[in-house]
């Protein structure tokens, strides 16, 4: 212990020993702005004298102040080191924050460009939150010193308190003769003999020639280059050793390797922890560029054709609901659709203009009568059928119009010389809406089909236009033709009917001819037996 | 607590730019109170999630949030005694298919202090309970917000101001703000007023609505008298009595605190719901 208290003496540890006057604070944090995100992380202090303290990671470059100091990848333990700081600023207010930051050093386990960057951090959160005022007598021991910056010294021992514990342990059970050095680096060179207890605090220790004793490094690196000897031990606390290529006779300790393996423990804990989440959101990420959007991914080079086939196929689905739903008009309400369906036809200008307004008065009639239903107070059971009922009806009317102005279309088609449309056949109602759903959305599968070769985006688009233009007008047609003829009910126009053409022409009834026809020729028949 | 955010600083490292090219940057940003008299503090939020409440610790404010950084930045300024906090946009901004961000604010507690809030389509908890409120001016858009004063306001209000877009829009104790008068604007939406809380004064408050519903919940014993000039507005009076132009509480002239409300209303309904 004797030597202890000399070594401590000489450093200025005299809170132990020697009369001293020192107070030591911390500057005051009156703003924090603590920031991270993938790109880096950045903390900003102000204190109250307005001075400003900035470190900031910024894509793999560290700046202090704006001052560039190392670099950083990212993930790496220097920038894990960081973010594990700026989670704890994010939490820590003033004092607090203070303390941890001032008590922050650099991990032992940094290779050695990324402790040159932590070594400045540390270095300016030092300097930045040290507030120290002191005073302090150094007795002149037997024991040498050689101290870098004794205001170092003081920071040293007046704050890092813990520093001093890995010194009590770094020292114990050494001889007397010490040479200290505090906040410097020091060199052994080559032929040259050091002899007794050599303690390095702060600073880095390189030794090329031979040390007749111990080594002992606090906060600093050791480096024993090749043909480097000591005879004793070589102990370090919170240093590393940066190379080992000499003769170490009592080995390398380690004083807080218990300590180390508790701290990996927690590291890997928290990467493990991390870990998990970064697979959650590559999971995440994984299912975003499997989607079909503008952003880069894997599947870019299929996503054209993924989104040509997959928009094709859309349209065809929603042909064929279309279809389906049309066809069911067909068959329980034949006649309504006969009805819409000739009105569209012979009057397409006057249902488009009627469909125009309709839809314009959609939401102000579906608003008004619910207010109104709801204000008579007698009309709120009403209401409540009102408000979900009229979209709907809206819906199905805009469909029915669709289909019959899709009817139209097929039949157009049918009657057309284009070579595709010979499989419409004129006489089957199904196959001239299916014909004319198909016609309807001729320029969406279009834009669809050409979306897929490169190069054609604005024709693609286009054609969309074209597509959005035929089915609004189309839409309107048909929704006039709905209101104008309510539902089908009361047909404006008669449809074409072939056979009634005929007659009226030949001034002829064909279901009387046939059937005078066939009972004569039955009778005929009856007869001859 | 403190786990979290190191998953989260952590793990902002590994995850670039996951949801659409957005890029999500996490700020904790904070001051110390100095000797603060009256402040002014003004708050401005576009899209997203949005918390305030008060907070001890010696803290003029604690602001964290989560935005995009290519698109938005954070303000924090200080001076004189005008305090300015949120995000501002960088250009204009599509926010369709986007994620929005976080902002959870907040702001020293016992400061007197005028606040002005504004924040448009956001998702809004704001608690203004333990903060000595001098005036306060609320504006939201296309929000859903609920607004709770949980605490009595150790300041004398001069007036509060709500002004409501198309929003859902929810206040609880409002007899907290200590207030002589409140005026509450709303556009088009649900509106729900507690008029629950401690009075310490009569108070008047003003309600404009447009298109909507309103229902004002009054606690038994506070005196309200209420003066109605609507249009297609239907109003469920249960627990008033009509006394030529006005309605009024059974008990409105024995009432230790009389709340006059002038309410002002297009289409949509109105309730009076008391709560013990």
């Amino acid at each position: 212990m004797s030597q202890l208290r000399r070594v401590v003496s000489i450093l200025g540890f005299a809170a132990l020993l020697l009369p001293i006057g020192a107070q030591a604070q911390l500057r005051e944090i009156i703003t924090k702005n603590v920031s991270a995100s993938s790109s880096g992380g950045t903390l900003v202090l102000e204190f109250a004298d307005q001075e400003r303290l900035e470190i900031q990671f910024d894509r793999g470059s560290v700046y202090v102040d704006g001052d560039l100091v190392g670099s950083y990848m990212v993930g790496d333990d220097l920038d894990v080191a960081w973010r594990a700081i700026l989670s704890d600023a994010m939490m820590l207010e003033n004092g607090a924050l203070a303390e941890m930051l001032a008590d922050w050093t650099v991990p032992a386990a940094l290779a050695a460009e990324l402790a040159d960057a932590a070594q400045e951090i540390d270095r300016a959160l030092e300097a930045a939150l040290d507030d120290i005022e002191i005073e302090f007598s150094v007795d002149d021991g037997s024991v040498s010193l050689s101290i870098g910056d004794e205001s170092t010294v003081a920071r040293l021992v007046l704050r890092s308190l813990s520093r001093l514990g890995f010194l009590q342990d770094a020292l114990a059970g050494l001889g007397d003769d010490f040479r200290v050095h505090v906040d410097e680096d020091v060199v052994i060179a080559e032929g040259s003999v050091f002899e007794g207890t050599l303690v390095v605090v702060e600073g880095s220790l390189r030794i090329e020639g031979r040390v007749e004793g111990d080594v002992v490094v606090v906060g600093g690196s050791l480096d024993i280059r090749e043909g480097g000897v000591i005879t004793g031990e070589a102990r370090i606390a919170d240093s590393r050793v940066v190379r080992n290529s000499g003769e170490v006779g009592g080995g390398v300790v380690d004083l807080l390797e218990n300590d180390r393996d508790f701290e990996r423990e927690v590291r890997d804990r928290v990467r493990d922890e991390v870990r998990d989440e970064v697979r959650r959101d590559l999971r995440n990420e994984i299912w975003n560029v499997t989607r079909i959007d503008d952003s880069f991914s894997i599947m870019s080079p299929f996503r054209r054709v993924i989104r040509g086939v997959g928009g094709v196929l859309e349209k065809l689905l929603a042909i064929f609901v279309l279809g389906l739903i049309g066809a069911g008009f067909l068959v329980f309400a034949g006649d309504n659709v006969d009805a819409i369906s000739e009105t569209a036809r012979r009057a397409p200008g006057r249902a488009a203009a009627v469909g125009f307004a309709g839809t314009f008065l959609l939401i102000p009639v579906w608003i008004l009568g619910a207010v109104a239903l709801v204000v008579s107070i007698i009309g709120i059971p009403v209401a409540i059928a009102w408000i979900p009922l009229f979209p709907l009806a809206a819906i199905l009317a805009s469909v029915l119009g669709y289909v019959a102005v899709a009817r139209n279309t097929g039949e157009w088609l049918a009657d057309s010389s284009f070579p595709w449309t010979g499989w419409i056949r004129k006489s089957n109602p199904v196959f001239t809406l299916f014909g004319g759903l198909l016609g309807l959305s001729l320029a969406f599968i279009a834009a669809n089909v050409i979306s897929i070769a490169p190069f054609l985006g604005v024709l693609s688009g286009l054609l969309v236009v074209v597509g959005v233009i035929v089915t609004f007008v189309a839409m309107q047609i048909g929704f006039g033709a709905v209101l104008l003829t309510r539902a089908g009910r009361k047909p404006e126009y008669r449809r074409y009917d072939p056979d009634a053409a005929w007659e009226a022409a030949m001034n002829v009834d064909v279901d009387e001819d046939i059937d005078t026809s066939e009972s004569a020729s039955n009778g005929g028949v009856e007869d001859d037996a | 607590m403190r786990k979290f955010l190191m998953i989260v600083v952590v793990a902002a490292a590994f995850t670039p730019a996951l949801a659409e090219g957005q890029n999500w940057r996490t700020v904790t940003m904070s001051r110390q109170l100095q000797n603060n008299d009256e402040m002014r503090v003004e708050v401005e939020y576009g899209a997203g999630q949005l918390k305030i409440r008060s907070v001890d610790e010696g803290l003029m404010y604690r602001m964290n949030l989560r935005y995009d950084e290519d698109r938005f930045e954070p303000v924090a300024d200080f001076s004189g005694d005008h305090l300015t906090l949120g995000i501002e946009s960088l250009g204009r901004n599509r926010l369709k298919g986007r994620q929005s961000g976080e902002m959870d604010l907040e702001l020293a507690r016992g400061v007197p202090m005028r606040l002005d809030l504004q924040f448009g389509a956001v998702q809004a908890e704001i608690d203004l309970g333990g903060l000595a409120l001098t005036d306060l001016e609320l504006k939201t858009g296309a929000s859903e917000s609920t607004i709770d004063i949980s605490e009595p306001n150790s300041e004398e209000m001069r007036s509060a101001t709500f002004a409501v877009g198309a929003a859902e829009f929810r206040i609880q104790n409002l007899g907290n703000l200590n207030a002589e008068r409140i005026e509450v604007e709303a556009g088009v939406g649900s509106l729900t007023l507690g008029l629950d809380g401690r009075w310490q004064r009569d108070a008047r408050l003003s309600i404009d609505m447009g298109v909507g519903s309103l229902v004002l919940r009054v606690p038994e014993g506070l005196g309200i008298r209420l003066q109605k000039d609507s249009f297609l507005t239907s109003l469920d009076s249960q627990g008033l009595i009509k006394r030529g132009d006005v309605y009024e509480s059974l008990d409105f002239e024995d009432a230790d605190y009389k709340v006059m409300i002038d309410l002002d209303a297009a289409f949509g309904s109105v309730a009076v719901v008391w709560i013990r």
